[in-house]
């Protein structure tokens, strides 16, 4: 587990620096199972960040949030470096940042934390109940121990951690300036089971299925926009001139959005599960997601958000990629 | 009025007893409770929270066609809803029938709304009362409870082998009728069960507010730094107006298929960038921190100045829901700390 102090300490390092604009950070959340996301641009702030299985909010995705208003005639834009603090998984989207070239490497500083897995708000809430206090969680071998409202609660990690924690391939980032943490031993492994099951289903039962989630869907855009790679200026489904993308909802519109995004995905999703975390309806995003995951990873043996180095997939020719669909 | 029970494993015969009227009532795919049209009594639970998506799509849909027309030609056939359709709400929670309530204000404003006022008028609200209110939930601080009466024509109290049904209004007493030969006569016991368990809800709620002062202060807090805190990790989502039950911004829309057209409605979130945008390229809403501001402010100041009530019932779920914790009740207890004076010197 980071320690708290250490971690205070190196971000009122890096705020006092005249080059640091800003620091994205977690802190306690009000209630609740679930860290909230900070950004603090005086180091007097610091004393507020945290890291714990709570923090499981991917904060690359609030490097390219940022509204940043016309700069006015005369004055320079501010184009000092912002702090963030990521995780394994995380660090994976600011490496296919990186590689698209959504900013450049000065730009960031990229504070790293190896971490052991985060927790699932709704298996910690059937488990526990929802709560109106922040829960604090610490790590204990193969067990957290959460306190929840004054009482102490121990649990089995693989019980209540995210299903991507359970199949966590880069528990350590694979970008970071400094690591707050020493680095931890790989516990898990991919081997898309659940794509495999998922495929086992028939045509049609996957049209059902689908046809049920995609219902259900809002169209409230949290899973767009919580994406750290959904970062277009102008999303093509809010575009108004021309609209492309009905406003209404049904099945056809709801449907044309999820498979939009996904295949926008392709080569790209680096797997955070932010956008099925937030899904006020539970939608199972990811399914779609990890398919097309395995999918460039057979054909192209691609993974996006591992290399620096690398070229974006879609980007990228291969005299021997495969190419049975072309007649 | 009276006072009715039936028995819990009774519920389908109940819900198929009432074939009169069309029923609408809480069902869940998966862990997700959502309002809809009974079908198949079993799909329906007495056994939930708060629903994910708040019943004010029972009024107010997501997307409604207003009227729809041929391209090229001057007719139109509107669509509005029948007042004579007989509907009834089963199971809706006090707060979400609180809101209907407070959005009644704004369709019943400059322009009777037949759309959301007939569904209103044709519209029966069993009630369903919080045994156990969320986490999050805070109705007694904007005026309601867990067992709030007042914006119902029947409530109906989940006593474990049995349900309480009260009626209170006419509305509430001809669902009663329907229900004739289901019912049973309930007695003190009844009543006494559902009292105290009506009192305990009420100690169960943790969070609260005063809103006190909040109205009138929030203008003077305009240009302050404050709004910063929530808005710079603000995600420019619908989560929280999407699913708040007084939220009621549409936007409208022709769409048309070949020569067939329609003019819809659907819901709008001042949340989203293109809500304020203008059709010259300039938005006066620019960033996230002037949305959060205009959220917050329409609810607790902008709301109120005009119709005399806050546009919030304490549902939670804007803070159950937003993915970074921003937290309505910690913005509103920031606003009370917030010096006003600050803002000049911002």
């Amino acid at each position: 587990m980071v320690d708290s102090k250490k971690l205070q300490d190196k971000a009122r390092e890096t705020l006092v620096r005249d080059d640091v604009r800003r620091l994205i950070g977690w802190k306690r959340g009000t209630y609740g199972y679930e860290a909230a996301p900070t950004v603090i641009k005086d180091a007097s702030d610091a004393e507020a960040l945290i890291f714990d299985p709570t923090c499981v909010q991917n904060l690359a995705s609030f490097l390219t949030l940022e509204e940043k208003l016309p700069v006015p005639r005369g004055a320079e834009p501010d184009t000092r470096k912002v702090a963030v603090m990521v995780k394994g998984c995380d660090s994976r989207a600011i490496v296919q940042h990186l590689l698209e070239k959504a900013y450049g490497r000065d730009d960031v500083i990229v504070l790293g934390i190896p971490c052991r897995g985060v927790i699932d708000r709704r298996k910690a809430e059937k488990l526990f109940g929802d709560v109106a206090t922040p829960v604090e969680v610490k790590e204990e071998g193969d067990k957290l121990v959460l306190e929840i409202g004054g009482e102490v609660k121990t649990v089995d990690r693989k019980d209540i951690l995210m299903d991507k924690c359970l199949r966590c391939r880069y528990p350590n980032p694979l970008v970071s300036d400094f690591l707050l943490d020493e680095e931890v031993e790989k516990f898990a492994d991919d081997d898309f089971a659940d794509v495999d099951e998922f495929e086992k289903q028939s045509p049609a039962d996957k049209w059902a299925h689908w046809e049920e989630q995609f219902g259900k869907c809002i169209r409230c855009y949290s899973c767009r926009n919580v994406c750290p790679m959904c970062y277009c200026v102008e999303c093509i489904v809010t575009k108004l001139r021309p609209q492309w993308t009905r406003r209404s909802t049904d099945i056809s519109e709801n449907t044309a959005y999820h498979i939009q995004r996904a295949w926008h995905l392709a080569g790209r999703c680096i797997e955070c599960m932010e956008c099925q975390r937030v899904c006020p309806v539970d939608i199972p995003i990811m399914t779609l997601n990890r398919k097309l995951t395995r999918d460039v990873k057979e054909l192209f043996d691609y993974e996006p958000g591992v290399d620096t180095e690398a070229q974006p997939l879609l980007a990228s020719y291969n005299p021997q990629d495969p190419e049975e669909y072309i007649m | 009025m009276a006072n009715y029970k039936f028995a819990k494993e009774k519920l389908a015969k109940v819900l198929s007893g009432l074939s009169d009227f069309k029923v609408l009532a809480p069902a869940l795919t998966g862990d997700v409770a959502r309002f809809q049209e009974v079908t198949d009594p079993a799909q329906v639970t007495l056994d939930y929270g708060n629903s994910n998506v708040p019943p004010k799509e029972l009024m107010f849909p997501e997307t409604e066609t207003l009227f729809k027309y041929r391209l090229g030609q001057d007719e139109v056939e509107a669509s509005v809803p029948s007042p004579e359709e007989k509907r009834v709400i089963f199971g809706i929670r006090p707060c979400d029938a609180q809101a209907y309530s407070i959005v009644d204000n704004l369709f019943r404003w400059d322009f009777n709304d037949p759309y959301f006022l007939n569904r209103r008028e044709s519209t029966a609200l069993v009630g369903l009362a919080c045994a156990d209110p969320c986490a999050n939930c805070f109705c007694p601080s904007v005026g309601g409870g867990p067992a709030s009466e007042e914006y119902l024509d029947a409530v109906m109290f989940d006593l474990g082998d049995a349900v309480y049904l009260k009626t209170l209004t006419d509305k509430g007493e001809g669902v009663a009728e329907a229900l004739s030969g289901v019912l049973e006569a309930a007695g003190g016991d009844e009543k006494k069960a559902a009292d105290k368990q009506a009192k305990d809800a009420l100690g169960k709620i943790q969070r609260s507010i005063d809103t006190a002062g909040i109205p009138e202060k929030l203008p003077s807090l305009y240009d302050h730094p404050f709004w910063e805190q929530f808005s710079d990790r603000c995600l420019g989502c619908g989560i929280c107006t999407y699913l708040c039950p007084t939220c009621h911004c549409f936007d409208i829309q022709d769409e048309s298929e070949a020569f067939d057209a329609r003019r819809a409605r659907m819901w709008d979130t001042c949340m989203f960038a293109e809500y304020s945008l203008h059709t010259s390229g300039h938005n006066p809403r620019p960033t996230r921190k002037e949305r959060t501001r205009n959220r917050i402010s329409h609810k607790y100041s902008y709301f109120p100045e005009k119709f005399d009530v806050i546009a919030c019932v304490g549902c939670g779920r804007c803070i159950n829901y937003c993915p970074v914790n921003i937290d309505i009740l910690d913005i509103l207890e920031k606003s009370k700390e917030a010096e006003a004076k600050e803002a000049k010197t911002a």
